[in-house]
């Protein structure tokens, strides 16, 4: 179907849904988004049975986790969400320059979050905590890797979005991308929620 | 397929614009409930199930935030998206039960 488009050329209030292919876009996205949870849930299910299993010698998680730095990823992460929100509202109200300096800043906090991250897992690596070093850790990097390679692909998704709105334009056809991209984001932030309250405080507390 | 227009569009021309307040006030709630998770542990002086539990009750209060303001969920026309979401919750709620209770049984 052909892209729709307003008789004054003005993008429609929510250029998202404006179309049947945009409005079953996001449908989708939430479909793939429940597939997602299930995902995460698996490896939250095996961290949680396997937590304890640390064997002997090898660095519990009480003796590992920074709550400084965990922290501050979680800062940078809801705060990016915030910025993530702010590009779509400003997509709404068709200012398409605020909009890709929001999706800059989104993507800049995500590359941070991701250097925290890796510099994270060199430290604990460093500390004698490896992939096969314990049950433990194999659940706790897989958990908390596959989130980190979740983040990884947004920040790659949402650059590539911004040089296509800046080569094509805002339209009934990029919005949807942005607002599902935007979706994403969030739902990358509401795993991090379940991650830092499940894995880091409450492996800080046991 | 063509005169499909979502409803929104046909609401008597005027859109209300939403602020950023809202989404404001939401961040800095969702910060007070991160930085009060990350005390409660640090000062470390409660019982551990009281801790567990108050932190489970802060993560969700956290998503939901994430999910009805930020995700649009409490708008109108998101009940696919909530049954789906829902669906997935379902099974992953079963498996960590499976995993807590039964694996080491």
């Amino acid at each position: 179907m052909s892209a729709h488009t307003h008789v004054d050329g003005q993008l429609p209030h929510e250029p998202e849904k404006a179309t049947l292919e945009g409005r079953n876009k996001v449908l989708g996205f939430w479909l793939f988004l429940g597939g997602e949870t299930v995902l995460f849930g698996t490896l939250f299910a095996a961290f949680l049975a396997l937590r304890n299993q640390v064997g002997d010698g090898n660095p519990t998680s009480q003796e590992l986790f920074d709550l400084g730095l965990v922290g501050l990823a979680t800062f940078i992460l809801l705060t990016s969400s915030l910025t993530s929100v702010f590009s779509i509202q400003a997509m709404h109200k068709n200012q398409v320059k605020p909009m890709l300096i929001w999706l800059a800043v989104t993507v800049l906090l995500g590359a941070s979050f991701l250097g925290l991250e890796i510099y994270e897992f060199f430290h604990y690596v460093h500390m004698g905590h490896g992939y096969t070093t314990s049950a433990f850790s194999s659940s706790f990097y897989t958990l908390v890797g596959f989130h980190g390679a979740h983040v990884a692909f947004g920040v790659t998704w949402i650059t590539i979005l911004i040089f296509q709105v800046l080569k094509k334009g805002l339209n009934t056809v990029t919005a949807p991308k942005l607002y599902v991209a935007g979706m994403y984001w969030h739902f990358i932030d509401v795993v991090w929620v379940f991650i830092f309250t499940v894995v880091y405080l409450m492996g800080k507390v046991a | 397929m063509a005169g499909n227009h979502s409803t929104s569009e046909h609401q008597g021309g005027r859109h209300k614009v939403e602020g950023p307040q809202k989404h404001i006030i939401a961040y800095i709630f969702s910060l007070v409930l991160t930085l009060l998770a990350f005390t409660m542990v640090a000062a470390g002086e409660i019982n551990t199930m009281f801790t567990y539990i108050l932190l489970l009750v802060m993560a969700g209060i956290q998503v939901y935030i994430q999910m009805a303001f930020w995700m649009h969920m409490k708008d109108r026309g998101h009940m696919y998206a909530t049954v789906g979401i829902l669906t997935g919750v379902f099974v992953v709620f079963t498996m960590v039960v499976m995993a807590e209770y039964w694996v080491w049984w």
